[in-house]
């Protein structure tokens, strides 16, 4: 069970700049995983590899023992799902017509979904809490609810893998925890979540595990209460900050100052 | 008060808030897909049904006067039956298969010209639709990748140059249409050789369109400056007219232009998929650079195939996707259909005007679209421009 995701020596160059410099890791099945590192540290490429919106250069990742570069983007759909940052220009589209996007790789036919398409995408509006908004423009929505209607639109995908790049950086305090009470309830079903956020303080509360990454490269994984350490935020961030531990056990990151420059 | 706020919200909408309220407890039990569907089959008889009425009209109307639907219809039908008549029978009878001036004037003149209206407003318009849903730019139009003016660059030549093609006898109807069509796919293959060589982005296709654009358009200036004495002939071409619309050229518009329309809507919903970005539709299945790329080509030639024989017509492409988007939400399997429609009857006004009120004058066709076009709009902008920025 403990090798669900594997990636091994994953290589990504574009152009003249190595974006991840062979990066290996496997993970369990279940996990709520975090990724945390500066910008520009090869967290969203990594993730886009695994999804095939990026051909890697090299290496090798498999998901529940499919090796993805094999497979067809349909069935890597099936078993993988990206959540992007922002949902974009999006002309009008209703949270309804968003969400049921997710059901494109399961409708084999031209045009309109199934009963069974439209029950799935219901029970996800349901289960995220947009049901009542579900013909409404995206464009219209609180940036809490646009965040849940485009996790929402990935869950239809009943992917075993789920992505996720940046879902809490426009949020206020009470949706940033809102998202990531949705994150680990997916995760415990059965569901391995990846992830990747700035926020390092929220990530010790809610990841089973961590992924540490700077510049292409793997600094550690582990437990998020062992592995983040002020010493690790200084070498990673270049920042000094006190890490503390809260009277519940929790950790906490407080930003100090920035070290870089002397 | 929170009611209370809730009845004004309703009672300011209007007729849909107070539609919207009665329909409130229904909502639960109706199936989305349904109810999409039931639009769809509301779009396609809503549209047959009007096209046909606009059809009607534009038959019926011309700059002499207005003559009675029956009327028109019948001599339509004795028109098309005495038109189609065996050489036999006219030797028989030549008398009775003499068409009469009114026969005359409706089958080969208004007739022709109406189905190529409907055929360029419709072709037109779903090309735009294309255009906006691949670059996902508001401001995009069917021109957006220089086919006018590579269009227009070799139809002016054409006339400016004197030249004749060996195949085509001197003066031929074919002549500009032809020049035109090969003039637009030139224009839009550099346009793409240019784009794909810096990546293919969508802004990258915005941006070679633009300067291949200008660069055919210089052309067409110069070219425009060294034809002084037949400018005329030129000029009908590049504001857009159905004046040169012939039974001989009707059919080669109507045929491609809708044959290509009809078959583009297999894949609205990749379309929809495009809205999401390229990289989530990527991640979702669809093989995005060759979607992009061969549906470029498709809108491309329907636009080359609209411009040939009528010239340019702006705006329709522009703003008839708009029009359709904002009143029906954007699934593509909507707003296709109802794209086709629209444009397709907007242009038919705009050619029944342009003929009418001038005459024996005609306006150019593409500055009418605008003048009807615009106000419609705008109300349109006014009441779902809230919902569809961002």
């Amino acid at each position: 069970m403990d090798d669900f995701l594997t990636v091994r020596d994953l290589r990504m160059r574009f152009d003249d700049h190595e974006a991840l410099k062979g990066v290996s890791y496997t993970m369990g099945k279940g996990l709520l995983v975090g990724l945390i590192g500066p910008n520009g540290c090869g967290k969203s490429t990594m993730m886009k590899c695994i999804s095939r919106i990026h051909d890697m250069t090299s290496g090798f990742i498999s998901v529940d023992g499919n090796d993805v570069s094999t497979m067809k983007p349909a069935e890597v759909a099936k078993l993988v799902a990206n959540v992007p940052a922002e949902a974009g220009q999006t002309f009008g589209m209703t949270v309804m017509d968003m969400v049921m996007l997710g059901r494109y790789p399961f409708v084999d036919r031209i045009w309109w979904e199934t009963k069974e398409d439209e029950r799935v995408v219901r029970e996800a509006l349901r289960t995220f809490g947009l049901d009542h908004l579900r013909r409404k423009p995206v464009s219209l929505l609180s940036s809490g609810e646009r965040q849940r209607a485009l996790i929402a639109k990935a869950y239809v995908q009943e992917p075993k893998l789920m992505l996720v790049d940046e879902p809490t950086s426009h949020l206020d305090m009470k949706y940033k925890l809102n998202v990531m009470e949705y994150l680990r309830k997916m995760a415990r079903s059965d569901m391995t979540v990846l992830v990747a956020e700035h926020d390092i303080s929220l990530m010790a509360r809610y990841c089973d595990v961590c992924i540490i990454m700077k510049q292409g490269e793997i600094v550690t994984i582990g437990d998020p209460k062992e592995v983040i350490t002020e010493d690790l935020i200084r070498d990673v961030y270049e920042v000094e900050a006190r890490v503390g531990l809260d009277v519940d056990g929790e950790i906490y990151v407080l930003p100090k100052r920035y070290a870089g420059m002397e | 008060m929170d009611e209370d706020n809730k009845m004004k919200g309703w009672l300011k909408k209007g007729y849909h808030g107070l539609r919207e309220q009665m329909d409130a407890p229904m909502e639960e039990e109706e199936s989305e897909i349904d109810r999409k569907k039931r639009r769809f089959v509301v779009i396609v008889v809503f549209g047959v049904v009007m096209s046909f009425i606009a059809f009607l009209i534009s038959i019926s109307v011309s700059s002499g006067g207005v003559i009675p639907v029956s009327e028109a219809i019948g001599a339509l039908f004795s028109a098309i039956g005495k038109a189609n008549a065996t050489p036999e029978q006219i030797a028989s009878n030549p008398e009775l298969y003499q068409m009469t001036t009114v026969e005359l004037y409706i089958y080969q003149s208004r007739l022709p010209r109406t189905i190529a209206a409907i055929a360029v407003g419709a072709g037109l318009a779903i090309a735009g639709c294309m255009y906006q849903a691949l670059i996902r730019n508001p401001l995009v139009d069917p021109y957006i990748t220089g086919v006018s003016s590579g269009s227009g660059t070799f139809a002016i030549a054409i006339v400016a140059l004197g030249i004749s093609l060996p195949f085509l006898p001197n003066g031929s109807l074919y002549m500009i249409p032809l020049a035109a069509i090969v003039g637009g796919l030139i224009a839009f293959a550099v346009t793409m050789g240019v784009a794909e060589g810096s990546g293919g982005s969508a802004t990258n296709y915005i941006l070679a369109g633009t300067i291949v654009g200008f660069a055919f358009s210089s052309f067409q200036t110069i070219f425009l400056s060294m034809s002084q004495d037949n400018i005329t002939n030129a000029m009908w071409w590049l504001f857009g007219s159905f004046a040169n619309i012939t039974w001989e050229n009707a059919w080669l518009v109507f045929i491609p232009a809708i044959g290509i329309s009809l078959i583009s809507m297999v894949w609205a919903r990749e379309f929809n998929l495009f809205m999401m970005g390229e990289d989530q539709a990527k991640q979702l299945g669809l093989n995005v650079v060759r979607f992009k790329r061969s549906m470029m080509i498709i809108a491309s030639v329907l636009t080359a195939f609209c411009v040939a024989f009528c010239g340019i017509i702006g705006f329709v492409g522009l703003i008839i996707p708009h029009a359709c988007r904002m009143a029906l939400g954007s699934d593509h399997r909507l707003i296709m259909p109802a794209s086709i429609v629209l444009g397709a009857m907007l242009m038919l006004f705009a050619d029944l005007i342009a003929r009418t009120v001038m005459s024996p004058m005609e306006l150019p066709v593409g500055a009418i679209t605008a003048m009807i076009g615009t106000p419609i709009f705008a109300y349109i902008l006014m009441r779902k421009g809230r919902e569809y920025n961002g």
